[in-house]
C-alpha cells in the first residue's frame, strides 16, 4: 500500500509517489556477463516465478530499469558493461551477482577478471553467494524493491556526482598505454 | 584403416617421430621443427580432416614451447596429436592456414597468449585481450597474481560504495 503523507509529499516531492510504482515494475536487461545468468530462468520461470514481483526481461537497455552483472566481469565485457549502464534512462539500478564482483571471487588473482565492479559502475545490491540460489536472488530483488521505496537506492546519482572518479578507474584500466609488470619486461631484453 | 596401420604409415614417412599411444583411439607423434608442417600434412593426406585446435605448451625449465596440433579423423576414428618442440627465446614456426583456413585464427589465438610467431600468417593482430600490453599472459613466467593485484586491487577507499 502506498503510505505516504503530506509532509513526505512537501520534503521529497513527487518521486515519494513515482518511487512506489518504479519499484513494482522493474525490467531487467537480460545482459549475461558469467556463470550467475544460469540462476536467472529457474528465477524467471514457474518454480520461483519473478514476475509476480513485476520484474520481467527486457531486450534494450533504453527500455530496462534493472542491470544485472551475473558473476565474474572480464575487461573486455567491462566496456561493454559501461556502454550499457550509460544507455540506460534514470533511474536505473544495478545489481552485481556472486563473489567475483565484490572482490574477485576465484579469480581474484586472473589477469582479465576485475575484482571490484563498485570502483567502476555503482553497485545498488550485491547478493554474495558462488552462485546464489534463487532464493537469494528473490531475496536480493526484495530488498532492492524496499529500498527503492525507501528512496535510498541512488546509485545513478552517486555516479552522476561522482562521474569524473567513476572515468578516472575505468579508464585506468580500459585505456593503459604501458606494459603494469615493467621489472619483467627489464628482465626480458637482458 | 587401423590404428597400427596409420601408426606403420607414420614410421615409414618420418622415421625419428617418436610416437605415443594413449589407447585405441588415440595417439600423439613427436617430430622435429623442421617436420612438424609436413607432418600435419601428411596427417590430413591421411583423412585427419578435421583440425580441432591449435594450443602451445610452455615448457620453461626446458626453454621450449610445445606447439600442439590436434587432428580428428571421422573415417578411422582416430585422435591425433602432432607435437612439435620450438626455442622458447625466438619462438617461430610456419603457419599452416594453407592447409585449413580455420587455422589462421587458431593462430591468432596461439601467438596473442604464448606470443609465437607463425610464418605466413598475415592476420595475427589481437583476438581477445582488451588492449594487452603486458608480455603474453599464457607464459609460465607471467605473474598473473602479481598483475591483478596492481590493476583491480589497489581498493580506493575514497568514495567508493
Amino acid at each position: 500500500m502506498l503510505l505516504t503523507s503530506s509532509k513526505d509529499l512537501k520534503d521529497k516531492g513527487l518521486d515519494v509517489v513515482l518511487d512506489f510504482f518504479r519499484k513494482k515494475s522493474l525490467w531487467m536487461l537480460h545482459y549475461c556477463t558469467g556463470c550467475g545468468a544460469i540462476e536467472l530462468p529457474p528465477t524467471m520461470t514457474s518454480r520461483w516465478d519473478m514476475e509476480r514481483f513485476g520484474m520481467g526481461p527486457m531486450a534494450t537497455p533504453r527500455q530496462a530499469d534493472l542491470l544485472l552483472i551475473t558473476g565474474y566481469l572480464s575487461v573486455k565485457s567491462l566496456k561493454r558493461v559501461i556502454y550499457t549502464y550509460e544507455q540506460m534512462p534514470e533511474p536505473k539500478w544495478l545489481i552485481a551477482f556472486g563473489s567475483c564482483p565484490i572482490n574477485g571471487g576465484i579469480y581474484y588473482d586472473s589477469y582479465s577478471v576485475i575484482n571490484r565492479l563498485a570502483e567502476y559502475l555503482p553497485v545498488d545490491l550485491s547478493i554474495e553467494g558462488c552462485m546464489p540460489r534463487p532464493e537469494a536472488i528473490i531475496d536480493g530483488f526484495t530488498k532492492l524493491m524496499k529500498s527503492i521505496d525507501k528512496g535510498e537506492a541512488v546509485g545513478y546519482k552517486r555516479y552522476r556526482e561522482n562521474y569524473e572518479w567513476y572515468k578516472k578507474n575505468q579508464a585506468e584500466v580500459l585505456e593503459r598505454t604501458s606494459p603494469v609488470l615493467k621489472e619483467e619486461v627489464a628482465d626480458e631484453t637482458k | 584403416m587401423k590404428q597400427n596401420e596409420i601408426i606403420s604409415k607414420i614410421i615409414e614417412r618420418f622415421p625419428s617421430a617418436v610416437i605415443l599411444i594413449t589407447d585405441d583411439k588415440q595417439f600423439s607423434i613427436t617430430v622435429d621443427e623442421n617436420d612438424a608442417v609436413t607432418a600435419v600434412a601428411y596427417m590430413q593426406m591421411l583423412d585427419f580432416k578435421q583440425l580441432a585446435i591449435i594450443t602451445a605448451v610452455d615448457w620453461i625449465e626446458k626453454g621450449k614451447f610445445e606447439i600442439v596440433y590436434n587432428l580428428f579423423s571421422y573415417e578411422h576414428l582416430q585422435q591425433v596429436f602432432v607435437k612439435t618442440l620450438i626455442d622458447r627465446k625466438n619462438p617461430k614456426i610456419q603457419s599452416i592456414s594453407n592447409l585449413w583456413e580455420v587455422a589462421g585464427m587458431y593462430e591468432r589465438d596461439v601467438h596473442e597468449f604464448f606470443g609465437v610467431e607463425f610464418v605466413g600468417n598475415n592476420d595475427l593482430r589481437p583476438l581477445i585481450l582488451h588492449n594487452w600490453q603486458d608480455k603474453p599472459p599464457m607464459r609460465k613466467d607471467f605473474d598473473s597474481e602479481a598483475y591483478s593485484n596492481k590493476v583491480f586491487g589497489n581498493f580506493k577507499k575514497e568514495k567508493a560504495l
